[in-house]
């Protein structure tokens, strides 16, 4: 017992003014857990913390850049993709990259769920230094799949046998020292880095579910760089002294998804009545805290694929009253529709990982029930969507939806409305749209089809489009050179500095 | 001797005391929602955060809704759970106790092993496991706590009738050829009465807190239902902005907790 | 030793109630399950029916009900937990690395505990009635009716955020240990002090006490001598009762500050339906509990060898 107390005097001795010593090793603090060295379950952590990568990088404007491979080139008919490997790159281990080695991480990764798995691709091999893709049909996008954190190419000592990875061994400015899943990771600075080392020595990453510890390590100085703070934090944070906000636009959207094949909604004109009884401005001013009401599925940080000239959502209860009756429903005792004896009643699914969804939800009842409809919450685990939307049960949904998965979002489109998908369109089927983004998919046309397939979704709403994200993040003032990625796939560490 | 006879006074006074704030709190928890109508979850947004008035005379949360209000129902959500969860605890631990000394041989011996190897299980685990496996969060909490509860109403009852059937008055009872009913009524249910009492008190402020402390770390109710734990996290963000509404489920909390325990006295653990 | 067989019946029954409700939770959202345990390891908004075939593939869940138990059953005796259905690594691995953190959290918070608690209840229990012996009173009524999760809040506010003294929330150095430990231990020294003060009021008003300083010992010497053996029994049997409290505030402190143990570890694998994790653990605790209490027997036997029945 006298040990015991003593070590507790030891660490209360070493604790106080210790725990904000300069050791200067660079913490970074976000809600993603680490749930194992397979890039399929953490990918993302790792791609940001700067240690493994992909074939294909993005740069801060979502273009594709040369990143393991030294450029690509396609066949005439889109059929054979090659990618010469860059020379001189060595894994953590110290082993080379080679073509073979990115090669085998690619196929193990297309064994998984992710985006390669769906995609028609034949085979993928190592020629004379490079790797090559055939496909069975065209596809544009694939450079921008090769991007995405799922296609990280690890070193052969990463993974057993059996194709599971057993250690998590890239290429990146940073080297992993310690993970111990599910919640932190310390990495160093690989001195051996193909590109411009990093100049922060040493870094931790610690997963914080909950957005009010993270503000709160933010606020206390316990963490040097925290991302995704919750908008009632963001406001508290803004007259810090010890940290400032960093704002980006995300190319992710808040959007209720509709069942179109629902008796109730399969007129485009309930779920146009359903679209504007929602006061955007209203609701983002006071749930999100930023101007971000949504008039078109994608942000303005996606320009190629966002209208500017697109008219604004309008908020008009009454002409939203005035669409339900011209279908049939009055309103009964309780203010409810009703049509044929059936209350305007509906489920709205909905899940709590994301703090705001739960609050815009209880918001969207309350607007829907001005114009007669019922709507009941169900906040739940995110499953239940893509789950409801496989059953058939699912009758609205609220969710964020990343547009932004790998730069190009036509992989994304192509996955979730055309014509269907857990994410997106349910019950909805359009032609036209269809070969338009089938069409893009494969690389033909520009901007005027992109521009129509969007209006489409904009007209037909087999979503409705309710507010765009923004991502937020706390710096501590002690950093120099810290930056947001609009996409999501960089925590930018290589480009920081301690500022004294 | 005066040390113990001031202390037994002075433990029935906090005993009155705690009975007061309870009451307290249930009058509250019924009552406000009746005297200043409104809807726990009906939202202005355009008075988030707002100031108390004569509509919401405690103001507002984060969406706009009246305090008020919330805190009466999210009260009331508790105290239905816990206390319906100790009247179960209270049946199920009575009777088995009863049964338990009544009985005695294997019956008393298979009994007393399953309660304390339930006793075991930390009753906060025991909760959180059933609430994985009942789907709607009252039924998981109210079912998780009884089978939580029922063992110090088991032990008690079982420690009591044990004594009491070996006393002269129920042996004497019994060669009188009085039947079982007749012995529970006269003899054990007066003991046992004390005692339920006692240790009601203290399973209800177990139930308030387990559904509190599971609220708080999102395993509990789901918003938007009205519960303490997830009225405090929610409103944690706005702590600077807005201290005092934050603190009002922190009060509630407490006054409740405090006046079960009063009412319970000096029982320990 | 019958006590300690007791002590093992009972361990027994406990990790069979374990395992039938676990192998019940395996069994009774098979459904929804691959879909909760999908939706946990890929992404919460990256979920689809792909991942979900997979992971069905994977549980193998369904034949027929009986022998799935006594496998089941037969694998949990062997501690053969499976691995994580979440991140694949085995549930042994895992639970064993949250542990240490928990034991170490637990420790230092018994040990605070300890610290704080029995030296002022045995003041206090000196001069019952006095000045230090109220304010404890209202100090212990007070910590009582405020639930870990509260308490921590409160500090986090206070200590973390508004002084900027310590972390938050994180484990790693020394001044991670400071508010979750303080948390856990003011509720266990509320407890300990009550206890200690009520015996040492005891102690100080029994005749052998009074001979004792009759005898013409010093204070200190009396308290040594006679008063503080007669204190340590109660208290020892109080650390029994406090078991549970470290328990069940491991679960919830854990989650509040963020502190990778068992606990935290518990609340996530029940959030993500991580049934081999929620039974691993859930075992873990439960018998970890049971032969904190068997060891806690032995101490008392130790102590007070006049015997104590059960």
């Amino acid at each position: 017992m006298k040990k015991l107390v003593a070590a507790t005097l030891a660490c209360l001795a070493l604790a106080g003014p210790a725990a904000a010593s300069s050791d200067r090793t660079l913490d970074v603090v976000a809600p993603f857990e680490v749930k194992g060295p397979d890039p399929a379950l953490s990918g993302a952590v790792f791609q940001r913390m700067g240690i493994a990568e992909t074939l294909v990088d993005a740069d801060i404007d979502g273009q594709l850049r040369p990143g393991l491979a030294q450029a690509w080139s396609v066949s005439a008919d889109g059929l054979v993709w090659k990618f010469p490997m860059r020379s001189g790159v060595h894994f953590h281990d110290g082993s080379p990259l080679t073509a073979e080695a990115a090669a085998r991480s690619l196929r193990i990764a297309r064994d998984k769920p992710g985006l390669l798995d769906k995609a028609p691709i034949a085979a993928i091999e190592a020629v004379a230094g490079a790797v090559v893709v055939q496909l069975s049909e065209p596809l544009a996008v694939l450079p921008a799949f090769l991007s995405e954190y799922r296609s990280q190419i690890l070193a052969p000592a990463a993974y057993d046998d059996d194709g599971r990875v057993r250690a998590l061994i890239g290429t990146g400015p940073y080297r992993v020292t310690s993970l111990t899943p599910p919640m932190s990771l310390e990495v160093a600075r690989f001195d051996d880095y193909w590109g411009v080392p990093a100049r922060i020595g040493s870094a931790t990453y610690r997963a914080v579910g909950r957005a009010e510890s993270r503000a709160l390590l933010a606020e206390s100085g316990n963490a040097d760089l925290v991302y995704n703070l919750d908008p009632a934090s963001r406001a508290r944070l803004a007259g810090s002294a010890t940290v400032e906000l960093l704002s980006a636009p995300l190319p992710r959207s808040l959007l209720v998804k509709l069942n179109a094949a629902h008796p109730f909604l399969s007129d485009g004109r309930a779920r146009r009545a359903l679209s504007l009884a929602i006061d955007r401005e209203g609701l983002s001013r006071a749930v999100l805290r930023y101007e971000a009401a949504a008039n078109q599925l994608l942000p303005p940080s996606v320009p190629l694929w966002h209208d500017p000239e697109a008219a604004a959502p309008g908020y008009d209860p009454e002409a939203a009253k005035a669409l339900l009756q011209a279908l049939g429903w009055q309103p009964g005792q309780d203010c409810i529709l009703r049509r044929d004896g059936e209350r305007f009643s509906l489920s709205l699914t909905t899940y709590p990982d994301r703090p705001e969804l739960p609050l815009v939800a209880t918001v969207l009842e309350q607007l829907w029930r001005q114009i007669g409809v019922e709507v009941k919450i169900h906040s739940t685990n995110s499953s239940a969507i893509p789950e409801g939307h496989q059953n058939g049960s699912l009758e609205l949904a609220l969710f964020a939806r990343n547009f932004a998965l790998v730069p190009d979002p036509v992989g994304t489109l192509l996955q979730d409305y055309a014509p269907s998908g857990d994410w997106g369109a349910m019950g909805w089927r359009h032609d036209r749209f269809e070969s338009l983004i089938r069409g893009l998919a494969r690389g033909e046309g520009g901007a005027q089809q992109r521009f129509e397939s969007m209006a489409i979704l904009q007209r037909e709403l087999p979503v409705i489009p309710v507010a765009w994200y923004r991502q937020t993040a706390a710096v501590s003032r002690r950093l120099n050179g810290a930056r947001l990625d609009p996409f999501e796939r960089d925590f930018g560490l290589d480009a920081l500095s301690w500022r004294d | 001797m005066t040390d113990r006879l001031s202390r037994t006074t002075g433990r029935r006074g906090s005993r009155r005391v705690g009975a007061l704030l309870v009451l307290a709190v249930v009058l509250f928890a019924w009552l406000a929602p009746w005297l200043a109508p409104g809807d726990p979850y009906g939202q202005s947004l355009l008075k988030a955060l707002g100031a108390p008035d004569a509509a919401a005379p405690f103001g507002y949360d984060h969406l706009g809704r009246s305090m008020i209000q919330r805190l009466a129902a999210a009260l009331q959500l508790s105290l239905l759970i816990a206390g319906v969860a100790v009247v179960a605890a209270a049946c199920l631990g009575v009777a088995l106790g009863v049964l338990a000394a009544a009985r005695g041989g294997w019956v008393d011996r298979a009994l007393v092993l399953v309660s304390d190897s339930l006793l075991a299980l930390p009753g906060l685990l025991l909760v959180l496991i059933l609430s994985a496996l009942i789907p709607p969060r009252p039924l998981a909490f109210g079912a998780g706590l009884t089978l939580v509860l029922w063992i110090e109403f088991f032990r008690l009852t079982r420690a009591t009738c044990r004594s009491l059937l070996a006393s002269p008055g129920v042996q004497a009872s019994r060669l009188l050829g009085f039947g079982r009913l007749y012995l529970f009524r006269r003899h054990l249910w007066p003991e046992i009465a004390q005692l339920l009492l006692t240790t009601a008190a203290f399973g209800a402020a177990t139930g308030v807190m387990t559904i509190a402390a599971l609220g708080f770390v999102s395993v509990g109710m789901q918003a938007p239902t009205p519960e303490l734990g997830l009225m405090m996290v929610e409103l944690m963000p706005y702590w600077r902005e807005a201290p005092l509404t934050l603190l009002q489920p922190v009060i509630a909390i407490f006054l409740t907790l405090l006046g079960l325990n009063l009412m319970a006295g000096g029982r320990q653990a | 030793m019958a006590a300690t067989g007791y002590r093992l019946l009972q361990a027994l029954l406990l990790a069979l109630f374990i395992g039938v409700t676990t192998f019940a939770m395996m069994r009774s959202l098979p459904g929804d399950m691959a879909w909760r345990i999908a939706a946990h390891r890929y992404g919460y908004d990256l979920v689809d029916a792909d991942a979900v075939r997979l992971v069905q593939e994977e549980l193998a869940l369904g034949g027929p009900l009986l022998p799935a138990l006594v496998q089941w059953l037969t694998d949990m005796v062997r501690l053969d937990f499976g691995t994580s259905l979440v991140s694949g690594e085995s549930v042994i691995g895992e639970i064993t690395h949250q542990l240490g953190a928990s034991l170490q959290l637990a420790a230092v918070a018994l040990a605070l505990s300890l610290l704080l608690g029995p030296p002022l209840g045995i003041l206090a229990g000196l001069k019952p009635g006095g000045w230090l012996d109220r304010g404890l009173l209202v100090l212990a009524s007070g910590l009582r009716a405020m639930p870990q999760f509260l308490l921590g809040l409160l500090l986090i506010l206070l200590v973390s955020v508004r002084l900027g003294w310590l972390p938050a929330a994180g484990h790693g150095s020394a001044g991670h240990f400071v508010l979750p430990a303080l948390t856990l231990a003011l509720g266990l020294a509320a407890l300990s002090a009550r206890i200690a003060r009520d015996a040492m009021a005891a102690v100080a008003a029994s005749p052998f006490y009074g001979f004792a300083r009759q005898k013409g010992l010093s204070d200190a010497q009396v308290l040594w001598r006679h008063g503080l053996r007669n204190v340590s029994v109660p208290l020892v049997t109080c650390l029994g009762l406090q078991f549970v409290t470290l328990v069940e505030g491991v679960v919830v402190v854990e989650s509040v500050f963020g502190w990778p143990g068992i606990g935290h570890g518990l609340v996530h694998a029940i959030f993500g339906r991580d049934v081999p994790m929620v039974q691993g653990t859930a075992l873990v605790m439960g018998l970890t509990f049971v032969l904190l209490n068997a060891l806690n027997d032995a101490l008392q036997r130790r102590l007070d060898p006049r015997g104590t029945g059960r």
